[in-house]
């Protein structure tokens, strides 16, 4: 920024600099990624051993060891390292196991919206016309209204159950895969683009296969991982207001929510699981962010 | 004489530390005593309706008990005592005959009538007025005002129980005029009773704001002004309490209560709820139709942990469908037994197989509800019943009430309402009752016959022998009967009653001043 | 200006049809969500009790007489009368709105207060510290759950540190905790676009020019950067308005504030249709009203995208 030196030469300065800043952060952002991802691994790992790795069973009661503090040897005779909970249950166990909902939902949820979502943006950029105006109506609809009223009246009327917060929650996600495919195929579908595969002796098929398909993927995975963050937290909001997984399986959510009563007394009930919350859903949608950056930069201003 | 700068500053000094005196030593938090003229008091929900007929809910209760009166009353020690009605005796076998206290004027001048108290009671049954109390006063089967101060009240059958009934929601009085005049509609929002307050104001979600009656035949409370706040969410509830923006906050939690006793200005206060706390059977669902089975469900519920651990103490363990307190209460009997190892052996009897049985609870509506439900579920288990938790929301389970479609066990506190088990065990799991889901002919007869009966000794007789029924075939299990606390301010003097009146006349309610 | 009005008109016309659909779901998700009856009546009332209070509530008409009923009175602006208050439904929820009002600007206006300067700064002193510390908050803004920031600011500021009141509606005190709370997620995504379009622009020759010619760098922030990174800015301060109300029904649950948000909930629970529409047809319509207005805005001033 050094404002003496003459233009030209700055400019030429700038974008040798800019290159090199530009292979560092790419560097960067490709550790960053595969921090984050590596972190999801994890995440995913804790709940698939959690039967094993969990020092208590989750649903193992203890009233006498009721709403113990942290520690390492409580009235059962046994460590607590997040403490128990108001049935004396251990905190840590609910929240390794809590994982396997948040992460069981947050994936289905992603894979359900994601399919769904994208088969209707691609049919909606293929067919163009009205069909594209309907889905696209649709969408707006949706978006409008205002989701967590929608969430709640559905599953008053299904009833919670795991695949009722499946269903809810895909669809507060399919629009995100619908817009990106759609700008996609559009994008895809534009005259110049066509002619040209044409002119390169291409047909439709090979079109889709060897130029959407690669585009798409990269796409899908942004929208996806960052979709998952979004699932994991609506997921806990909905087992926060009791709607979630029904006990006594363990959410974090509804661990928030059991725990809201002794927020002065017994802190450790809400924040330990809050907390790993909060931890999991950044660094998904971080995670999200920098594959982005990495993958496709014009997804950008989303 | 002139005074010194050095006597002005000490004067000053004086003045000050007066200003500090008791009414604001250590600030309002911690004051043992009050100048206050107006009584602000935190419940756990807005009130659904100020006329009396109209709702039977505990928030409700809590302001129409006191903008109206009743003919008798029931103390919070358990006592009917007169109210608008200075005697009653009976009539032969069928009729009470009541006198009417004399000088005893609406909020709005009119005097009080015995035509007031026939138009009171007729409302309560009378179709078109759709009341949600209109199964209360069914004994009635005729009213009569010879005079204006005379009420006789003929029954179909004997009732000896017709003064308590009277005690308790339906009994409220209402203005025959001014009702008439108006219409229900506008006494609903501008209600006139003959209550120690009348009403001002109500604005929905937040506050009703009550004044003193000066004229009341009671005397005038001790204080001007009422102030009943609406807080649904405990921690306001009792961050309110501690903060000394209320007076009394009702519906405490019992895990709140070191809370507010090791809070130097408020205090914990209780009384036994007139009721149970159980879980009520559909006896007609397998395989919960099997007594063995329900009497295993009984006794492999560990309800000393649960009262020392989850209740902190503040609760007894129910010995029968008969709540401590009321008439007829069998202080002989032996408190519900704890015993998994004589569970196992009865579902072993039994030939239960493993059927799933449920607890559907609501979160929150009553007290302690999921958090019991979830206890009482692991102590099944451990007892091998394959039992399931399910959590509904309240209109779920009002539905379910009213189609009778329970899965399996589900929460109730049955309120005693007359203090005697014809108004608790009878009322609802009589035939053709709210929870009838089981039915035995010998335990219908006696309390059909105990009902109509004005000997005590024989009405004793027969709850006793319905006792023994209901403990081998448990249509409801009963759990706790808690005490319902209240968090007051140490200047507060009142005492708490079992079923949820928020008694605030002069002999149960008054600020302690200096 | 003929191919904006019918630009325009098109976005105006998918507006409408949007809300119809609204409407529509919220009356069958309603209708299934079962009867509110048995909520009115004492649990002994008898069969005939309840259906004449159906009746009277035009419950026992078939769906689609009642559907249509619906249509027609949303059309002349009647929601029909409440069933557990007394009242019209447009009544009960216009005594909860102002709170919601109150709680939505405040926590807009400090969402935007905070959000534009820190991502100018960020923007200006990028990988600094402020960069940084800027973007973290904004990260856990943008990702963390609502309902436990909230819950967390209650237990460190009034639970700890007993500086803020833990819920309910007040005076100015009892209003932080939630507008900062439903306002994170706002001033979040605002801060981070307001850097990145800051970022596009700076980035720009014309920029580098004025600076070349020894302009003071904050004229140059100032006057040429911001009115052009002004559009995106305004499209996402837009569009976060519109979202606020569906934002404030968790945090008004956190912090028992009697606004609206909380009256859905409870109305959905009540069975309470009318009131329920209302609510999430008034929230549809201002979200609808404002992309609106922004659509209508960018076709002014970008022709390109009148055409699509």
């Amino acid at each position: 920024m050094d404002s003496s030196i003459p233009v030209s030469a700055s400019a030429d300065l700038t974008v040798v600099a800019a290159s090199a800043k530009a292979g560092r952060r790419a560097r960067r952002a490709r550790w960053l990624t595969a921090g984050g991802v590596g972190f999801i691994l994890l995440l995913v790992l804790m709940a698939v051993t959690a039967p094993w790795l969990a020092p208590h069973d989750p649903t193992r009661q203890s009233l006498r060891a009721r709403l113990v503090a942290p520690t390492l040897d409580a009235a059962d005779g046994r460590a607590h390292l997040m403490g128990t909970d108001h049935l004396g249950r251990d905190v840590l166990s609910r929240m390794m196991y809590g994982s396997r909902v948040s992460l069981l939902v947050g994936f289905s949820a992603v894979l359900v919206g994601g399919l769904v979502g994208s088969a209707l943006g691609i049919l909606a950029g293929f067919r163009g016309g009205w069909v594209d105006t309907a889905i696209m109506t649709v969408a707006d609809a949706q978006l409008a209204f205002p989701f967590i009223l929608l969430a709640i009246g559905i599953i008053a009327v299904l009833g919670p159950s795991f695949v009722t917060i499946v269903v809810v929650i895909s669809l507060a996600g399919w629009v995100g895969y619908a817009r990106i495919l759609r700008s996609q195929v559009l994008g895809l579908r534009s005259r110049e683009f066509v002619d040209a595969v044409h002119a390169l002796g291409g047909s439709v098929l090979r079109i889709v296969w060897r130029h959407l398909v690669p585009n798409i993927l990269s796409s899908i995975v942004v929208v996806a991982t960052l979709e998952l963050g979004r699932a994991i937290v609506l997921e806990a909001t909905l087992s926060f207001l009791g709607l979630g997984i029904q006990p006594p399986t363990p959410s974090w959510g509804g661990m928030v929510q059991e725990g809201r009563e002794y927020l002065d007394s017994a802190w450790w009930i809400s924040t330990c699981p809050g907390l790993v919350l909060m931890a999991a859903t950044i660094v998904v949608s971080r995670t999200g962010d920098w594959l982005r950056d990495l993958l496709d930069p014009t997804l950008r201003g989303e | 004489m002139t005074v010194s700068r050095r006597d002005l500053l000490k004067g000053a000094a004086l003045a000050g530390a007066a200003a500090a005196l008791p009414g604001g030593l250590v600030g309002p938090a911690a004051a043992q005593t009050t100048q206050k003229r107006e009584l602000v008091v935190a419940q756990g929900g807005d009130i659904s309706s100020l006329d009396p007929h109209m709702s039977t809910s505990s928030n409700d209760i809590r302001i129409s008990f006191n903008i109206f009166d009743n003919l008798t009353s029931r103390r919070p020690d358990g006592k009917l005592v007169p109210a608008l009605a200075t005697e009653w005796k009976l009539q032969g076998q069928q009729a009470w005959a009541f006198k009417l206290r004399q000088g005893v004027k609406w909020h709005n001048g009119d005097p009080l009538t015995s035509a007031d108290v026939k138009f009171s009671v007729d409302r309560t049954y009378d179709p078109a007025a759709k009341t949600r109390v209109s199964t209360v006063l069914t004994t009635i089967e005729r009213i009569e005002t010879p005079d204006a101060t005379t009420v006789v009240i003929h029954t179909k059958k004997p009732d000896p129980l017709l003064p308590a009934r009277l005690g308790f929601y339906a009994g409220q009085i209402v203005p025959k005029k001014y009702l008439e005049s108006v219409g229900p509609d506008a006494f609903n929002q501008k209600p006139i009773g003959t209550g120690p307050v009348r009403f001002v104001s109500w604005t929905k979600d937040d506050r009703v704001v009550l004044d003193a009656n000066g004229d009341y035949w009671g005397g005038k409370p001790d204080f001007d002004r009422l102030i009943i706040r609406a807080l649904p969410e405990m921690a306001p509830r009792v961050g309110a309490l501690l903060k000394g923006e209320v007076d009394i906050a009702t519906q405490l939690p019992p895990d709140q209560g070191e809370r507010v006793k090791s809070n130097p200005g408020t205090i914990v206060s209780g009384a036994l709820y007139g009721g149970l706390y159980v879980l009520a059977v559909n006896s007609k669902v397998k395989p919960l139709d099997n007594p063995l089975v329900k009497q295993a469900l009984s006794i492999a519920i560990d309800r000393d942990v649960i009262i020392k651990e989850l209740w902190r103490g503040r609760g007894i363990v129910p010995s029968g469908p008969i709540a401590k307190g009321d008439n007829h209460f069998d202080a002989s009997l032996p408190a519900l037994a704890y015993n998994p190892k004589e569970a196992r052996e009865l579902l072993k009897k039994a030939g239960y197989k493993n059927e799933e049985i449920v607890i559907e609870t609501t979160a929150a509506y009553m007290a302690g509800d999921k958090p019991m439900a979830e206890a009482i579920q692991a102590m099944w288990k451990d007892a091998g019943v394959n039992a399931k938790v399910e959590v509904f929301e309240y209109s779920v389970r009002a539905q379910k009430n009213r189609d009778k479609s329970f899965k399996g066990l589900w929460w109730s506190d049955p309120t005693s309402t007359l203090r005697d088990p014809d108004g608790m065990m009878w009322r609802l799991l009589g035939p053709g009752g709210p929870q009838d889901y089981w039915r035995h002919a010998e335990w219908d007869e006696l309390g059909n016959a105990a009902r109509f009966s004005v000997d005590e000794k024989f009405r004793g007789e027969a709850y006793k022998k319905m006792t023994k029924i209901f403990l081998e075939h448990l249509p409801w299990i009963p759990v706790i009967q808690p005490y319902e606390d209240n968090g007051l301010q140490k200047y507060v003097e009142w005492n708490p009653d079992p079923l949820q009146q928020l008694e605030i006349r002069r002999f149960n309610f008054k600020f302690r001043r200096a | 200006m003929r191919t904006f009005l019918r630009f325009f008109a098109s976005r105006a016309g998918r507006a409408i049809v949007a809300l119809w659909l609204v409407s529509t779901v919220v009356f069958v998700v309603m209708r299934l969500s079962g009867d509110p009856t048995p909520l009115l009546l004492p649990p002994d009332a008898p069969q005939r009790e309840i259906l004449r209070l159906r009746a009277e509530l035009g419950l026992d008409r078939p769906l689609p007489v009642q559907y249509a009923v619906f249509l027609g009175n949303l059309a002349r602006g009647d929601f029909g009368q409440s069933i557990r208050f007394k009242g019209s439904a447009m009544a009960v929820v216009t005594e909860r709105l102002p709170a919601t009002f109150e709680l939505g600007l405040v926590s807009f206006a400090v969402a935007v207060i905070v959000a534009i300067p820190a991502g100018l700064l960020a923007a200006v002193y990028r990988n600094r510290l402020i960069d940084h510390l800027a973007m973290g908050v904004a990260l856990v803004g943008q990702a963390a759950p609502t309902f436990f920031i909230g819950i967390l600011f209650i237990l460190l500021i009034s639970v700890k540190a007993g500086l803020l009141p833990t819920s309910g509606r007040g005076d100015w005190r009892h209003l932080v905790l939630p507008a900062v709370t439903l306002g994170l997620f706002a001033m979040a995504s605002i801060a981070r676009l307001t850097r990145s379009a800051m970022l596009e622009v700076l980035r720009a020759d014309y920029i580098r020019t004025a600076r070349a010619k020894g302009l003071a760098e904050l004229l140059v922030v100032v006057k040429h950067t911001l009115r052009n990174a002004a559009i995106p800015i305004i499209t996402i301060t837009g569009l976060q308005f519109g979202g606020l109300l569906a934002g404030a029904v968790v945090t008004e649950t956190v912090f028992a504030w009697p606004g609206i948000g909380r009256l859905a909930i409870q109305s959905i629970y009540n069975r309470d249709y009318p009131v329920v529409q209302c609510v999430v047809l008034l929230s549809a319509a201002l979200f609808v009203v404002i992309n609106l207005a922004i659509d209508a805005v960018y076709g002014l001033l970008d022709p390109r995208i009148r055409v699509r």
